[in-house]
């Protein structure tokens, strides 16, 4: 299935949509380690917001991406170090066009328990929001 | 001292200078910033941040020959 494979740019981007089938490889990876008992994930979609009376059908994303790879570096090891539980953290994010209704964004967290899994996820998307530079552009 | 950088547009701010990237000639972020301001008004309503060398800037920095500076728009990510 060569023609499905994703354009992985590096570590943290890919070229288009995350799709249902890159989201379950993702979800494969970890699995040898069985002390993880907790996998966290968080999933962006671009909305089709009516902006000014058009209707957004996709959107076009860019970024900074050799800072981006150093942020999102930054991100996983502040998040590994605060969550001593936590035993790993994915974080991918689309460039190029993406439609309304696909994803954007996956983040994966995976911690010994829930409780960490969970915050720890959620803890990783707002630095993703705040510290990746990444910029949209809507398209009608 | 001060030198020739390149400076990249990301996002907003490289439509509103209408290219990706460019070389100018400043001693410090600061007299760059009114630069870019001056040459390219429609940045003046960007709230935009720079990063030197992939690190963004928390205060002004003096600039040395190849450092590379980014304009960095409001991140929006997600």
């Amino acid at each position: 299935m060569n023609h499905t494979r994703p354009f992985m740019k590096n570590r943290y981007l890919v070229g288009g949509p995350i799709t249902p089938l890159l989201i379950s490889e993702l979800m494969t990876l970890g699995n040898d380690d069985t002390g993880a008992g907790a996998v966290s994930i968080f999933i962006g979609k671009v909305r089709g917001d009516e902006i000014e009376g058009k209707r957004v059908t996709a959107i076009e994303y860019s970024a900074y991406e050799e800072m981006a790879v150093r942020e999102a570096d930054g991100i996983v090891n502040t998040v590994r170090s605060a969550f001593s539980d936590v035993r790993s953290v994915l974080i991918l994010h689309s460039m190029g066009v993406v439609r309304a209704g696909e994803a954007s964004l996956f983040i994966m967290v995976t911690a010994g328990r829930r409780d960490q899994a969970s915050r720890a996820c959620r803890h990783t998307l707002e630095m993703v929001k705040e510290k990746l530079p990444i910029w949209k552009k809507e398209l009608f | 001292m001060g030198g020739l950088v390149r400076v990249l547009f990301f996002g907003a701010a490289a439509e509103a200078a209408g290219r990706t990237e460019e070389s100018f000639t400043a001693q410090d972020t600061a007299a760059l910033r009114r630069q870019l301001t001056e040459k390219y008004p429609a940045l003046a309503g960007i709230p935009f941040r720079m990063a030197l060398n992939k690190t963004l800037l928390k205060e002004e920095s003096v600039l040395k020959i190849n450092d590379i500076i980014a304009v960095l728009p409001p991140f929006q990510g997600g």
